[in-house]
């Protein structure tokens, strides 16, 4: 495949040959009609949940009254179940639960960050990337599964 | 100028050539939509995978809709911030539609930033020449989950500040840093009015300022690299 600037510069009748062979085609209206269509459908999906499922509304905040179950939204699950699983590291020391529950975080912010770099391995068929497929696997699923915990502890 | 041919479009209304030819001659548009809109190709190889950025960035231009409608009537201030929240979603014609585009807006986006980072981490798309790219997308995931963090706090309610107290709580435990870090994000010992202010303001401008800085250098990037072909 070539870079976007590269295929911009090639002359009209190599564009004309490569729509025509169907290996690529035009931005307007093609793919622009594709784009409206997807965004239409995502605020369908959008609008829908508003009505239909509209977001509740809590009591107004009492700094002098703590509530007895705070959970946070979903995508914030497995960061907080991370730190509740930290506190078992108390024996270590009373220091021990948030140091290393939350430079555990900056670490996993870290390695997310580095990946392409961690990355040696310049295939992309699945076949030549059993490593970097089954961290993939094991995170996404690690992920699942300590928001999944964090919900129900 | 008789007719104007663009791409699969032919212009032949006279106000509208004499009109083009007027914004062409000072701005050299026809050059820049050719090359930029009708004669320029897209990839034919994408799955609805490959969809996900793209959604996730619609998904970020209406919250900015949605969430200047809701600024015109939100009040930061603690005493009033729930009651406006309130007057939005039971007073205001269509308040209740807007914020919950709005909150599923943000659920979404979440889901969506996610989605799109598997993708382009099972198709092995952040290899060479795209590493950068990854980078930016990271810290952009980053200012999404900043965007959820800061946005929760906004409503004032019980739920909301005490989330606010435990979040802030742990990077305020830690060594060294931690302490400034918590009185930097709560302007104070506790979560107060400085503290909605602050948040409010990450929210509204310093946020979606740093965003809009980086989506840009995410797009003008894939603009260089190009779309990956298939495997």
């Amino acid at each position: 495949m070539k870079k976007e600037v590269e295929i911009k510069h090639l002359p009209m009748e190599e564009k004309n040959r490569l729509v025509a062979e169907g290996k690529m085609h035009w931005f307007f209206p093609n793919h622009i009609v594709e784009q409206i269509i997807i965004c239409v459908v995502v605020f369908l999906i959008l609008i829908t949940l508003a009505t239909l499922f509209p977001p509740t509304l809590d009591e107004m905040a009492d700094p002098f009254s703590t509530p007895e179950h705070i959970k946070p939204e979903w995508y914030f699950l497995a960061p907080y179940q991370e730190l509740k699983l930290a506190e078992k590291l108390m024996f270590i020391g009373a220091w021990a639960p948030k140091v290393i529950g939350v430079s555990m975080q900056g670490v996993v912010v870290g390695l997310l960050f580095a990946i392409p770099f961690l990355d040696p391995n310049p295939h992309r068929q699945y076949a030549k990337r059993k490593i970097a497929l089954t961290l993939g696997v094991l995170g996404v699923l690690g992920f699942i599964g300590i928001t999944i915990w964090g919900h129900f502890s | 100028m008789d007719e104007l041919k663009l791409g699969p479009v032919t212009l032949r209304n006279r106000w509208l050539l004499k009109g083009f030819e007027m914004l062409d001659r000072r701005l050299a548009i026809k050059e820049l939509l050719d090359e930029e809109v009708f004669n320029k190709l897209a990839p034919t190889h994408l799955g609805i995978f490959s969809c996900f950025g793209g959604i996730t960035f619609f998904i970020f231009l209406m919250q900015i809709m949605t969430g200047l409608l809701l600024m015109i009537y939100y009040v930061p201030d603690t005493n009033s911030a729930y009651k406006s929240v309130v007057a939005i979603t039971n007073d205001i014609p269509f308040g209740w539609a807007v914020r919950g585009l709005h909150f599923w807006g943000a659920n979404l986006m979440v889901l969506t930033v996610m989605i799109h980072m598997g993708k382009i981490y099972f198709g092995g798309i952040y290899k060479a020449p795209r590493e950068l790219n990854w980078v930016t997308g990271v810290a952009l995931f980053l200012l999404t989950m900043g965007f959820s963090f800061t946005g929760y706090l906004l409503p004032w309610t019980q739920l909301s500040y005490w989330a606010t107290v435990i979040a802030t709580e742990a990077p305020g435990s830690m060594p060294g840093l931690g302490p400034l870090t918590k009185s930097l994000m709560l302007g104070g010992p506790d979560v107060s009015q400085i503290t909605l202010s602050r948040f409010f303001t990450l929210h509204v401008i310093v946020l979606p300022a740093s965003a809009l800085a980086l989506l840009t250098a995410h797009f003008v990037q894939i603009r260089t690299q190009g779309i990956s072909g298939p495997m």
